[in-house]
Order: C-alpha cells, then structure tokens, then sequence
C-alpha cells in the first residue's frame, strides 16, 4: 500500500516536473515594444494584493463548503465573468467604483464562509459571477497595456485558477471537525479583512 | 508582442486536452494529420494584410478546440482528426504571420499536455480537465477582444522587431 501511494506520488511529480520543462520561458529583455508585463507580471499580479488573492481564495473555499457541483461550478463560472469583467474594463465602460465592489466582494464572501452559508446553486453563481465581473474589470483596464497582453492574460488567468484550487484544497479540512472551526475562522478573518478594505475604499 | 510561442502553444495545448476525451486509438492518427497539416502550412506564404484574420483564426480555433472537452459522449475520433488539421493549419499559419519556426518547435510539446489531462480524465476527475480547458477559454476570448481595441501598445512594433 505504501509502495503504490510512494510509486503514485512519484509519478505525479515526474508529470508536474514534465508539464514545468513545457512552459516557454522567453528572455525577458528587449520583448514587444520594452513595456513591462508579460507572463510574470500577470501571474504575480493577483498576488500582488490582498484583496484579490483573498476573493479567489475565498471562491474555492466557499464552493468547498457548499459541495458537489458548485466545489466545480464557481471556479469555472469566475474566471468566465472575470473575462466578461475584463471586456468591460478594456473598453473603459463605466462601472460602480470597482475597490468598494472588490472590497465587498472579500467581505461577503468571508461572511459565507464564516457563516457556512449554503445557498442554492443559482444564487451562488449569481453573487461569484457579480464579484468576478469587478475583478476582471481591474485587470482588464491594464491589459491592453502590457508588453505581451496574451501572456499577461495567460498569467492572470492561471494563478486565478490555481488561488480557487487552493481555496478547495483549503476545504479538505472540513473532514474533521476541528478543520470545519478553522476554516469558519478563516472565512472570519476574510470578513474582517474585507470589512477593512471597504473602509478603505469608502474612506478614499 | 503579439506573436511567439503562446499563441499556437495554447492552441496546441487545447488540442491535447481535447483529445484527453477521444478514444485513444485515433491519438496517433490524430498527431499524424497535426504534424503533416503543420508541415503543408508553414511552406505557404500568409499576406501581411491578413494579420489580424490569420489571429482571430487561431483564437476561435482555441476557443472550439478547448470547448470540445465537453462533447457529450466523448469527442468522436472524426473530430478529433478534424481538430487536429484545423490547429496544424492555424498553429502554423499565426507563427508564418508574426513568430519563427523556433516558436513552433517550442509549442508543439504542448499537445503532450492529452498524457496528464487522460491520466486525470481516467480517475473520474473530467471537471479538473473541463476547469483547465475553461481557462484557455478565457484567455483566448481576451486575446480576440483585444484586437478589437483601437490602441494596444504592446502590438506596436519596437526597435527590434
């Protein structure tokens, strides 16, 4: 038993080091037009600020105490309205402040978490769809922008999807008991992170 | 920067986790008809004028080829051969338009990506592979927009290019 789990984490690191050696690593100097933002940059970028990286965690933990099929659903539906969102913010329609709607967006979503709040599939679509859109919207009003927007997209994009999956994996602590407190006490701590940044926003 | 390795290695990266969902007999068949339509298009000449047609090509191609991950039944083996020849054409077609050879090269281990994307397939866990395809999606309808606005400095072509 041992030897098969050892011989499949093997293999799934010899797959994940395989799919690494794929990825195409241009030299960064003297790319496009020497405008910053390429890959990296859109890939650091949601980390760059707690408000996002803490939403998309948040997606992929809310969906993990909502269960089968949103734990798959949300992580789908907000990269989709986040494109929308970015759409938007390209053409630079006109938008609610979009700080005070990613504020709020951290702050309700931490509540729902906190709260363990199980809403009904469409309602919980409906309210990660509204969030994504503002998301998206800021990323989208500095795409056009970068250096490689493609790239930039590509990162963007990917560490979203990787901040849901590591909100799922966050979930699996929900097995015990004890794990249910500590990620209710995170959905706290995002509330509470969400309720400074909309006074934040408010207040600027 | 417009063109390079990302382009056709998105396409080619959705191909494979396109045919992750058809049977595995038309693998080789279908890596035959992407390697022969790679190799007819890169002789062709594309016009300078079709730039922008040759990437909205390539662009929906992406997009129709990630989408088919969700054929209901599995992607027939027809369409995934069909595929395969609609991403050789246009993988080729948007790197003889703005990108070298060498970006090719570089994207065609992309399609390796039907080995882990099967491998998890297999376990019951399709909705890994249909996230995944729904991000390639969306950076490739972002990728098509952008074309649409009339400004984008990163396409303006600098000292070196």
């Amino acid at each position: 038993m041992k030897s098969a789990r050892h011989k499949f984490t093997s293999s799934a690191m010899l797959m994940a080091a395989g799919v690494a050696t794929l990825l195409p690593t241009p030299a960064q100097a003297h790319m496009g037009t020497g405008l910053p933002g390429g890959f990296i940059s859109g890939f650091l970028h949601p980390f760059s600020g707690a408000d996002h990286l803490l939403a998309m965690v948040s997606v992929g933990l809310w969906g993990a105490f909502l269960g089968r099929p949103l734990l798959y659903v949300l992580p789908v539906v907000f990269p989709a309205m986040m494109v929308v969102g970015a759409i938007l913010g390209m053409f630079v329609v006109p938008m609610p402040p979009v700080q005070i709607g990613i504020a709020v967006s951290v702050l309700v979503l931490g509540l729902c978490i906190a709260l363990s709040l199980k809403a009904p599939v469409w309602a919980a679509c409906g309210v990660v769809a509204l969030f994504a859109v503002f998301h998206g919207y800021a990323h989208g009003r500095e795409l056009p922008s970068a250096a490689d927007p493609i790239g930039y997209s590509a990162g963007f994009v990917l560490a979203t999807g990787l901040l849901h999956v590591s909100g799922i994996c966050l979930g699996f602590l929900n097995h015990w008991r004890q794990g249910v407190m500590a990620t209710r006490s995170i959905g706290a701590v995002i509330a509470a992170a969400g309720a400074w940044f909309l006074f934040q926003a408010v207040g600027a | 920067m417009r063109g390079g390795a990302l382009p056709p290695a998105l396409l080619l990266g959705a191909l494979g986790l396109a045919l992750a969902f058809a049977p595995r007999r038309i693998w080789l068949p279908s890596l035959i008809a992407l390697l022969a339509a790679l190799a007819a298009c890169s002789v062709m000449p594309v016009p300078r004028l079709g730039l922008e047609g040759v990437f909205l090509a390539c662009w929906s191609s992406v997009i129709l080829t990630a989408a088919s991950v969700h054929w209901v039944g599995g992607l027939p083996g027809w369409a995934a051969l069909a595929l395969a020849v609609n991403a050789g054409v246009w993988a080729s077609a948007v790197v003889s338009a703005s990108g070298s050879p060498r970006d090719l090269l570089s994207a065609l281990p992309w399609v390796l990506l039907v080995l882990p994307a099967s491998w998890v397939a297999r376990r019951h866990t399709t909705i890994a592979v249909k996230m995944a395809s729904s991000w390639v999606i969306a950076v490739a309808v972002l990728a098509a927009t952008l074309q649409l606005l009339p400004v984008t400095p990163g396409y303006m072509p600098d000292h070196l290019e």
